[in-house]
């Protein structure tokens, strides 16, 4: 039997990947893909949290549907992230995010 | 009516010169004499004035609840006999100005100043209270400033009214605070005939005085400070010799027969409080008595005509304000004079020596005039032959400051060691007699020297008489200083002559055996003398009292300037401004540490901070409330 | 519209109207002269009235009760009359220079008649903070040093100016708290009075809360040790400004202590620590500083520290704390003011013209320029505390004032502090004289040549040297508007 627990167990090593991924690696998009991954971790708990929280036998579709909001968002937030990425490495020819300490204090 | 004329006229006249001597040009010398002689008219009217009047308010000046400093007019006997050798003298001064001054560019400024200065002293004189005569006193500080500096393109003009106006600074100093002292004791009230009713009659003074005898004593000399700055007292004295940059007519004037008077106008005055404190009593006689044989030791070895001239005077205040001391310090010892009419020596020499010194000074600027500005009397001789009206003059007045009787200066100079005799301080009469002693050598080596032997210098050759209008103030000068201590004269001019005393026949002898050897010493060593035969280094560099003073204000005020400068820069921007700079300076480094820029190193504060956030809320919190 | 409102709001008009493209010197002119006609005229309808005259309330807020309430008695009469006199000198002075320095000046003058003509603590801080910005602008943008140092002395002043004020409403939120005793808050001047005269806060929290006021406005004064900015901001800032700031702006932290703080706190200066405390920072104020210009030997270095030194005197009215001595501390602003500005004003033409103000290049200026050199000896002759001009009567009465209560004929701390004070009278005699024998005396052998400034020139600075004459011969004219008991 699966039960919300596996889900969450789940979506936390998901979640921990990914921000070991973020913390760890040099490539900005391997970086941006580990993001990706983290946000992939949330929906995952969002779907499991909606599965197993039933309101009158059936399950609570508002966390459903909040995880397509998240994907949308998500799919802009790619479009956007990914241009900034591009226009990154026309002005440094690098993706390595050591390249942009601009905000240093 | 009469006393508001006094003020006022040189007030306006001054006002007018000053604000507006460019466009009055010649005018402005007009103004300013013919305001001296009306002022001199009037002051024969307020002569005549009745002796009761007391104080009469002019305007209120400053008048709040608890203080009150008006413009208040005394017309007693002491501002009476003052008032006249004011404008006496100011208004010869004035006249003899126009031949002496002709030729300066700057006459109305000088004129001007002149004004100022009448206005300023007629003000000291006519004040009823110890805060309007302050006020009058700072107003002579400015005017002496103004004419001492008259030719301020010189440096040593430049820098000797500075000097003087800073050296009567440190005297007012003192004076202030006896002011203040007074003004606390006697509760808030310090017109003259008030402090001397609430101090003789039983008011707050007199109780302050028993309580108190020391802030008595305090009060007395801090006032005697201001005397000290004003009258060129040691240790103060520095700045009367260098005041002889100014112009001649202004040392005989002001520094010589008036400002300089002022302070031992003031302190008799305030004579009650002096005798009511037998230190401060003796403190004065002996700064008084001091300052009188310095200066007389100084005097014997210038060169300069004004600056001997100018020694003498300083010994002739010392004189006065040594008798100020010595009849206090006899009314201690019960050897008082009264009746209606005690008179008082120091006002007496005041009265006698304003006439024959302004007449020396004056006398001087003729020569000084005729020799187309030499002072030196080595480069002098022979004179007599030359200006004959101006040395008959000059020797009328110098006999009478050596005490010849029955010249004035002998009367007035008897009562001073009369007083000096009756304190009861063998020293005091001593010394005082030593001075009459070099007074009379240093006088009479100034006329033979200047005036007889040959001329030594071209100037000297050609000089010849002054104008008439040069040699009028001085014939009437020389006629006072025959007569003015007879009592045709002196009653009516107020002078206040004490009774002369029977019985001094010490003092009587030692101002004759004074006046004999002084003068028969100096006749022995300087007849026909082309240099100097007696050469003291110590006297002729006036004890190094200039040197030691430029020492001290070099280390006590620009050492420590300096100093107190780098302190404050240190210290004070230091600890308010640098430090807590420094410190924020550093905390701001420290939390810029952590904004290094690097992506992944906030990304790893964010991960951290997230499971310290669970942490907290699943572990911490919900065992919070146990 | 009451007229103190359109006093407050004329030069402030003209600062928009030039911002706008009005001719900037007439506009300006205009309205400062006409403003000082109005508070001349305004000063002499008062005359002979006690208490606040001219009053209007404009409500704003319900809870906390706020206002926009303007109204005058003698004091802030008689501020605002230096005020206008000095805001029309300085406009008048300004040659060839942008609408900037017209702009600024009509802002500092506006600010500073709002601060004092305003009875709402909360105007009275807003308009004087209001004065401010432009001052520091000024000093950043057209000071006379080179950019970088001209920029860290405006820092300077703001940070110790912005921290002074801080530590102000800090101090006055406390008092106005501690008067609201949990009802309604307000923030009216007279209100508070009424309330502090009906229930008198304890006396130990009195001297609390008047030190914490002392120290913001204190700062604001340049009370020592907290003085520091004052020296280089006026040696650096454009002459308009210096003479605003100096001459009216600084008087606006004592105005506020006797305004405020001696009002509602009646017993806080008498709180033996507090007073040591003022007698001690103030003696430093004089003799420290006093020293400190002695040493200086270039005349905008005395002015500027001469100008620091002399608020000690004000500060020692203060803690007298006497009626005599508080008019005398009035009168002394008012005197010190008109002298300073007269003196900067000259100082800034004399920079102007010669290109140096060292002494030891300088000299015998008294026979080039003998109009400027008498303008000149007025001020310094003034604030030397010479007899006939104001400076010497509020000297007077703030020595006076502390010698009032001497029943007890014990010398206390403040009589000593008098003595010593005393001192300082000599050592600015030292300085001024000292500063007038290097520029006027002595031969002019440096080659530096100035004349004259033109007749209509001198206007703006015989109008300030008449107005020290008048009210030094008559002190009792500005005496007259302070009946009323402070």
């Amino acid at each position: 039997m699966i039960t919300l627990g596996h889900y969450l167990v789940v979506s936390g090593m998901l979640f921990a990947l990914g921000l070991a991924g973020v913390i760890a690696r040099r490539n900005i998009i391997i970086v941006y893909m580990c993001l990706e991954m983290m946000l992939s971790a949330a929906n995952l708990a969002l779907v499991g949290f909606s599965r197993f929280h039933l309101v009158n036998g059936l399950p609570d579709y508002t966390a459903q549907s909040l995880v397509f909001f998240t994907i949308t968002v998500a799919a802009a937030e790619v479009a956007v992230g990914l241009a900034i990425i591009v226009a990154l490495f026309r002005s440094k020819q690098s993706v390595d995010v050591e390249s942009v300490t601009k905000l240093q204090g | 009516m009469n006393a508001s004329i006094l003020l006022l006229l040189p007030f306006f006249s001054a006002l007018l010169i000053l604000l507006g001597h460019r466009q009055l040009k010649g005018a402005a010398v007009l103004i300013s004499v013919g305001s001296s002689i009306i002022a001199f008219l009037a002051s024969i009217a307020f002569l005549g004035a009745d002796d009761n009047e007391g104080t009469k308010m002019l305007l209120p000046f400053i008048d709040v609840a608890g203080f009150r400093a008006g413009i208040d007019v005394m017309s007693d006997k002491q501002s009476q006999g003052m008032m006249f050798i004011v404008t006496f003298i100011g208004m010869l001064v004035h006249l003899f100005s126009l031949g002496y001054m002709k030729d300066d560019e700057a006459k109305p400024r000088f004129f001007g100043s002149l004004s100022l200065f009448m206005f300023s002293m007629t003000g000291i004189v006519l004040a009823g209270n110890l805060f309007m005569m302050f006020i009058f006193w700072e107003l002579v500080g400015l005017s002496s400033y103004l004419l001492i500096g008259h030719w301020y393109e010189k440096a040593s003009a430049a820098e000797a009214c500075k000097k003087a106006f800073l050296t009567n600074r440190i005297g007012d100093f003192g004076f202030m605070i006896g002011i203040l002292l007074l003004f606390g004791l006697n509760n808030g009230d310090v017109a003259f005939d008030n402090l001397q009713d609430a101090f003789v009659q039983g008011g707050p003074l007199h109780d302050a005085a028993k309580l108190h005898p020391g802030l008595i004593t305090a009060a007395a000399l801090c006032i005697f400070m201001g005397a000290v700055g004003k009258s060129a007292q040691f240790p103060l004295h520095v700045w009367l010799p260098d005041a002889m940059e100014g112009p001649t007519p202004v040392s005989a004037l002001i520094h010589a027969a008036t400002m300089v008077a002022a302070g031992v106008y003031m302190i008799v005055r305030m004579s009650f409080i002096v005798t009511a404190s037998p230190l401060a009593a003796e403190i004065i006689a002996g700064i008084g008595c001091f300052t009188a044989l310095l200066a007389a030791l100084m005097a014997t070895q210038q060169n300069d005509i004004k600056r001997v001239l100018a020694y003498s005077t300083l010994s002739q205040l010392g004189y006065m304000v040594m008798a100020v001391g010595a009849v206090a310090m006899a009314a201690q010892h019960g050897h008082a004079e009264h009746g209606p009419d005690p008179g008082h020596a120091a006002m007496f020499h005041l009265y006698t020596h304003a006439f024959f010194k302004a007449m020396l000074f004056l006398g001087s600027g003729a020569v000084i005039y005729a020799c187309h500005h030499e002072q030196d009397i080595w480069k002098m001789g022979g004179l007599r032959k030359h200006m004959p009206v101006t040395f008959w003059t000059f020797a009328i007045g110098t006999l009478a400051l050596m005490g010849l009787p029955p010249l004035s200066g002998f009367w007035s100079k008897e009562a001073v060691l009369g007083t000096a005799y009756d304190s009861g301080c063998r020293p005091l009469f001593l010394a005082g007699a030593l001075t009459a002693v070099l007074t009379s050598f240093y006088m009479m080596r100034l006329l033979i020297v200047a005036f007889f032997g040959k001329p030594r210098s071209d100037s000297a050759h050609h000089a010849t008489e002054v104008p008439m209008i040069m040699l009028l103030p001085l014939a009437v000068l020389a006629l006072f200083s025959i007569f003015s201590a007879f009592d045709i004269l002196a009653t009516p001019l107020q002078a206040m002559k004490p009774p002369h005393v029977e019985g001094h026949d010490t003092v009587l002898f030692a101002s004759l055996a004074a006046l004999i050897i002084g003068a028969g010493s100096a006749i022995y060593l300087y007849r026909g003398k082309d240099k100097d035969p007696v050469n003291i280094k110590l006297f002729a560099n006036k004890f190094y009292f200039d040197e030691m003073y430029a020492v001290i204000v070099r280390v006590c005020q620009d050492r420590l300037a300096w100093i107190v400068t780098a302190l404050e820069r240190v210290f004070v921007d230091g600890l308010v401004a640098r430090l807590p700079t420094a410190i924020i300076a550093r905390l701001g480094a420290a939390t810029r540490m952590l904004q290094g820029g690097h992506l992944q190193g906030y990304t790893f504060l964010l991960g951290g901070g997230v499971i310290a956030v669970i942490y907290l809320v699943v572990f911490v919190l919900p065992h919070m409330g146990h | 519209m009451s007229v103190l409102e359109l006093i407050i709001a004329l030069p402030l008009l003209a600062a928009l109207a030039i911002w706008l493209g009005a001719p900037a010197r007439a506009a300006s002119m205009g309205a400062t002269l006409i403003n000082l006609i109005l508070v001349f005229v305004t000063t002499i309808q008062y005359a002979g009235k006690t208490g606040l005259a001219f009053t209007q309330s404009r409500p704003i807020l319900d809870n906390p009760s706020l206002s926009f309430a303007v109204g005058a008695d003698g004091v802030s009469l008689i501020l605002a009359l230096l005020t206008t006199l000095v805001m029309l000198a300085a406009i008048w002075q300004i040659q060839d220079r942008p609408a900037i320095f017209y702009i600024s000046s009509l802002l500092i003058g506006g600010g500073a008649l709002g601060a004092f003509l305003a009875t709402d603590v909360f105007f009275i801080y807003a308009f004087h903070e209001l004065a401010l910005i432009p001052t520091f602008l000024m000093i950043a943008l057209h000071g006379r040093a080179d950019a970088a140092q001209r920029k860290a002395v405006a820092w300077k002043a703001t940070i110790y100016l912005g921290a002074g004020s801080l530590v102000l409403l800090a101090g006055l939120v406390w008092l106005v708290l501690e008067f609201s005793g949990g009802s309604k808050l307000t923030f009216d001047l007279e209100a508070l009075r009424a309330q502090a005269a009906l229930t008198p806060l304890p006396i130990a929290k009195q001297g609390q809360i008047f030190f914490v006021l002392l120290l913001g406005f204190g700062s604001l004064v340049s009370l020592f040790p907290f003085h520091s900015w004052a020296a280089p901001a006026y040696a650096t800032a454009p002459t308009p400004v210096a003479m605003l700031h100096s001459g009216v702006l600084k008087k606006f932290g004592l105005y506020g202590l006797i305004r405020i703080a001696m009002p509602l706190l009646p017993q806080g200066v008498h709180v033996e620590w507090v007073q040591n405390a003022l007698l001690l920072m103030l003696l430093g104020n004089i003799l420290v500083m006093g020293l400190v210009t002695i040493h200086a030997n270039r005349l905008d270095d005395t002015l500027a520290n001469s100008s620091v030194m002399h608020m000690g005197y004000i500060f020692l009215g203060i803690a007298a704390g006497s009626e005599v001595a508080l008019k005398g501390a009035v009168i002394l602003m008012f005197a010190h003011g008109v002298s300073i500005a007269l003196l900067f004003g000259l100082c800034g033409r004399m920079r102007n013209q010669l290109g140096t103000l060292e002494y030891s290049k300088l000299g015998g200026l008294a026979t080039h320029a003998p109009a400027f050199t008498v303008l000149f000896a007025f001020g310094a002759f003034a604030s030397i505390g010479l007899p006939g001009l104001t400076n010497f009567a509020g000297e007077v009465m703030i020595f006076a004032g502390s010698f009032t209560n001497f029943k007890a004929a014990a010398l206390s701390n403040l009589h000593w502090t008098v003595f010593l004070a005393l001192w300082g009278v000599v050592m600015s005699a030292v300085y001024m004289l000292r500063a007038y024998r290097g520029i006027f005396h002595g031969n002019a052998t440096t080659g530096l040549f100035m004349t004259d400034p033109a007749v209509s020139q001198r206007v703006p600075f015989i109008l300030l040297a008449t107005t020290l004459l008048v009210t030094g011969c008559c002190p009792w004219l500005l005496l007259n508007l302070m009946k009323s008991a402070l």
